[in-house]
């Protein structure tokens, strides 16, 4: 009779790791910047896409993968501006999984309202942003330091409710740089549109550094 | 997050490892769950030994709680971190980002064999 410890290190959601990366590599082949939206219901994630496809419809190609609980309700509104949009209907879930996500210069992913388990879940996505409305209350990052954590940009939202709350914008952003110094933050409200200028032009140039970055992959071939 | 479901992928995992060493029985497994993986450890323990018992005999399930690492934002302070808010336990302030505790991992299995 012998005993022994087996070395394993295998990742428990290395199935869905697997098709993410699969997805990775193949936006990536075709130059397509993809966007994960992260955020809780109702923090107006639709709302920004709406304003921001208006915005940059005319200079890129973009889509839109709307995942929701139930409904389609989310797509409807985004086809309305003249955009592709594929609806996901998770039927209960409460996340994307790479399994759901497989032609544009720019890929939003509206994923369904939670800050938990989306946060878990990599989608094969260039990079995840996450959403919150400043009527959320300042220590979300530190309640879902998951989602801030992973997150290249936070986008605060509702801002122009700012005047009616008790709400200090110094507080969340130092919330949120003492999970992730690296987020870049955005100020916005999809009301006066106050911040999506900034927004959308960071998001451009994503895709400008994406297509650069493949350009000087493929000459650097032999 | 599922805990559950991560609990049977966990057991695939293990029996895959199985089915490389033949005539051996599953004695042991170690789980590595990151701090920040949005895993809830007591909810996964009990998964596990629900769902490691209906296939395994008195299996002996860990949970290792990985940390995560902080920098604190005023006199540089590295600190391990379990949750927020991540505040230097030496001078009170508040941390410069957080690294590591995303693990979520099978870490290692233990068994017994004839041989």
């Amino acid at each position: 009779m012998s005993a022994e410890r087996v070395t394993v290190k295998e990742k428990v959601l290395s199935a869905n790791d697997q098709l993410a990366a699969e997805t990775r590599a193949r936006l990536e082949a075709e130059r397509v910047f993809a966007v994960n939206l992260i955020s809780s219901p109702g923090s107006g994630k639709t709302t920004l896409l709406e304003c921001t496809v208006d915005l940059m419809k005319p200079s890129l190609r973009l889509g839109v993968m709307a995942g929701d609980v139930q409904t389609r309700n989310d797509a409807d509104r985004l086809i309305r501006h003249g955009i592709p949009v594929e609806a996901i209907e998770t039927g209960g879930g409460c996340h994307l999984d790479a399994r759901q996500v497989s032609r544009a210069d720019l890929l939003f992913i509206e994923n369904v309202g939670n800050l938990v388990c989306p946060a878990g879940f990599d989608l094969g996505e260039s990079v995840k942003v996450v959403l919150m409305s400043v009527t959320e209350g300042e220590d979300k990052p530190l309640k879902y330091p998951a989602a801030f954590k992973r997150a290249a940009a936070l986008v605060l939202t509702k801002t122009d409710l700012v005047p009616h709350l008790e709400f200090s914008l110094e507080r969340v952003i130092e919330y949120a740089r003492s999970v992730n110094p690296d987020l870049t933050l955005f100020s916005t409200s999809s009301y006066t549109g106050d911040g999506l200028a900034e927004w959308t032009s960071w998001l451009a140039g994503q895709v400008a550094a994406l297509k650069r970055a493949q350009e000087s992959a493929k000459s650097a071939r032999p | 997050m599922h805990e559950l479901s991560l609990a049977l992928q966990i057991r695939e995992i293990c029996e895959r490892e199985l089915e490389k060493l033949p005539e051996s029985r599953l004695t042991a497994l170690g789980v590595e769950v990151g701090a920040f993986s949005a895993v809830e450890v007591e909810t996964l323990s009990f998964c596990l030994q629900v769902v490691m018992s209906e296939r395994f005999d008195g299996v002996r399930c860990e949970v290792i709680r990985q940390p995560g690492t902080a920098a604190c934002s005023s006199c540089g302070l590295q600190f391990e971190v379990t949750q927020a808010p991540f505040e230097c336990p030496s001078c009170g302030a508040l941390a410069r980002g957080v690294s590591g505790g995303d693990s979520l991992q099978v870490s290692y299995i233990e068994v017994e064999s004839e041989r």
